[in-house]
């Protein structure tokens, strides 16, 4: 929360006369500036919008029915066991071809450009693909998060295994040690950060490609759930999903930032996302 | 020198022909609604680029993808440079910025369709979406690590607000605007798609669709393969103006 306190204290600085005492206290400014946003979308989709179009008002009335409808949670509960599965596998397999590669200078030079190349494929092109692979089927939503998610993650780990200081290696080696040890006492923890980036892009890109595979095959899920929700005209209902979506978006982001930040508290780095 | 780069190109371009090797024989030894060969990947892309399809709906994809992401560039930058000016305006609306850019944009698709149908505007505010959370958050960031001493010394020398943003603030947020673009440009193309996909169909997202439903996995490689090269293309270009500016960094 440093960060925050200083470009508050910043902003005291800053600001002209008459919002300083306001940005005196982030956590009002911040309530207040919600309370605007909610009033003006309600404002507004009251005002021009049709009846059946989503806003705050609706959807909060929306969310007692929504979170207690089986649909709704078995639709959740198929998405995220799915989403869990894909990271785990892209976990993995990544993993070890990422240490692969950040390990072995050939093994590198082979495989960087397929899989530079592949991590700057547009994901949701392989929809198609997969689909004609896997038939329209919970497989092909699998495939997809592993391919959403395996790349980042290879990336990261094999940048991550890189980045160990030679001199550690060194050190390791005149005093013998073998080379699993080495591999698990250094180049694990050096890379442990790296990973965590990884994972956390990993999981973002996964969620993306689970709701994506769900419009496209009309699987049931979250995804799908939205879809049908909105296709029938119940925009409040299907807003509920929206944000249960960013929910575990922000919870994950907000989750790998405070596993890095208390286990990690040596690590700075300029953060590498997407 | 020559030794080195030899060293550096011969792994490269021996993977490479192994790919393509891999890719032709395991081809030729599937099915073909599951797996092309290589050639024949190739076949359809000629046929495709010389039938005039490819390169209508290359354009098509390419204007979408343009006009969404100089919107996003229009907005997100001035907005990010007001919101880094403006502080007691940033503290408000941070957060709300934050849950937008870790909000999966996909999401409102199905929203986007049913407010505004099928058209080329509904596609546009999609890739527009994908894209101005990375620039508005990462110019936020760059406003963030301008010193407070830089705008106390600039306003000490009575300097105008204009020569402040123009000596100050822009060149200071602009290498994390552009770590942004970079982050946009891979998204706003993930928004291309979808947008083809998921709304009216059009671009090199219908050629695929099409291809799909012909049962013709040659167009689907053909495409995707398209599709790939540009988004790698893209990437390249983002990374080397992200590093073009990064020089600006202190």
């Amino acid at each position: 929360m440093s960060t925050s306190d200083l470009s508050v204290s910043a902003g005291r600085v800053l600001a002209s006369g008459r919002s300083t005492s306001l940005a005196s206290s982030p956590l009002l400014l911040r309530l207040l500036a919600g309370l605007v946003i909610l009033l003006l979308w309600e404002g507004v989709v009251r005002g021009f919008a049709p009846a059946y179009v989503a806003k705050p008002s609706g959807v909060v009335m929306a969310i007692p029915k929504v979170i207690v409808n089986p649909a709704f949670l078995e639709a959740t509960a198929i998405t995220l066991t799915a989403v869990a599965q894909g990271l785990a596998i892209a976990l993995v397999m990544g993993t070890i071809i990422g240490l692969i590669m950040g390990r072995s200078v050939v093994v590198e030079r082979m495989l960087r450009h397929y899989v530079n190349g592949f991590y700057a494929v547009p994901m949701i092109i392989v929809l198609p693909l997969f689909s004609l692979w896997f038939g329209y089927s919970g497989a092909a939503r699998l495939a997809t998060i592993v391919f959403a998610a395996l790349f980042s993650i290879i990336v990261n780990v094999a940048d991550g295994a890189k980045s160990v200081p030679r001199e550690y290696l060194e050190v390791a080696r005149s005093f013998r040690s073998g080379r699993v040890r080495m591999l698990r006492e250094i180049v694990l923890p050096a890379a442990m950060p790296y990973f965590l980036a990884g994972v956390r892009l990993a999981a973002g890109r996964a969620l993306i490609g689970a709701v994506v595979a769900e419009f496209f095959t009309a699987i049931g899920g979250l995804g799908y759930f939205i879809l049908y929700q909105s296709r029938t005209f119940h925009h409040d209902e299907a807003f509920v999903g929206v944000m249960l979506l960013a929910a575990f978006g922000v919870g994950f982001e907000v989750f790998v930032n405070w596993c890095t930040r208390h286990f990690m508290p040596w690590y700075r780095r300029d953060e590498k996302t997407d | 020198m020559r030794r080195e780069s030899i060293h550096r190109l011969l792994p490269f371009v021996l993977s490479l022909a192994a790919g393509m090797a891999l890719w032709e024989i395991v081809g030729r030894h599937t099915s073909a609604a599951f797996m092309v060969p290589l050639s024949e990947t190739i076949h359809r892309f000629w046929q495709l680029a010389a039938s005039g399809q490819l390169g209508t709906q290359f354009l098509d994809s390419a204007t979408l993808f343009a006009t969404g992401f100089a919107l996003a560039l229009l907005v997100g930058m001035p907005a990010g440079l007001l919101l880094a000016r403006v502080q007691s305006l940033r503290v408000a609306i941070e957060p709300y910025i934050m849950i937008l850019y870790a909000t999966p944009m996909v999401a409102l698709i199905p929203f986007i369709l049913s407010l505004m149908g099928f058209g080329f505007a509904p596609k546009v505010l999609v890739v527009f979406l994908f894209a101005v959370f990375p620039i508005l958050y990462n110019t936020i960031e760059g406003a963030r690590s301008i010193k407070p001493e830089l705008i106390e010394v600039a306003r000490s020398y009575r300097s105008r607000e204009w020569a402040l943003w123009r000596e100050v603030m822009v060149p200071y947020t602009l290498p994390f605007t552009m770590t942004g673009v970079r982050q946009a440009i891979g998204r706003a193309l993930v928004g291309m798609v979808a947008a083809e996909f998921f709304l009216s169909s059009t671009g090199l997202g219908q050629l695929i669709m099409t291809a799909t439903q012909n049962f013709d996995t040659g167009g689907v490689f053909a495409i995707i393969l398209v599709i790939g090269l540009i988004g790698v293309g893209l990437m390249r270009f983002g990374l080397y103006i992200e590093t073009y500016f990064a020089r600006w960094r202190d």
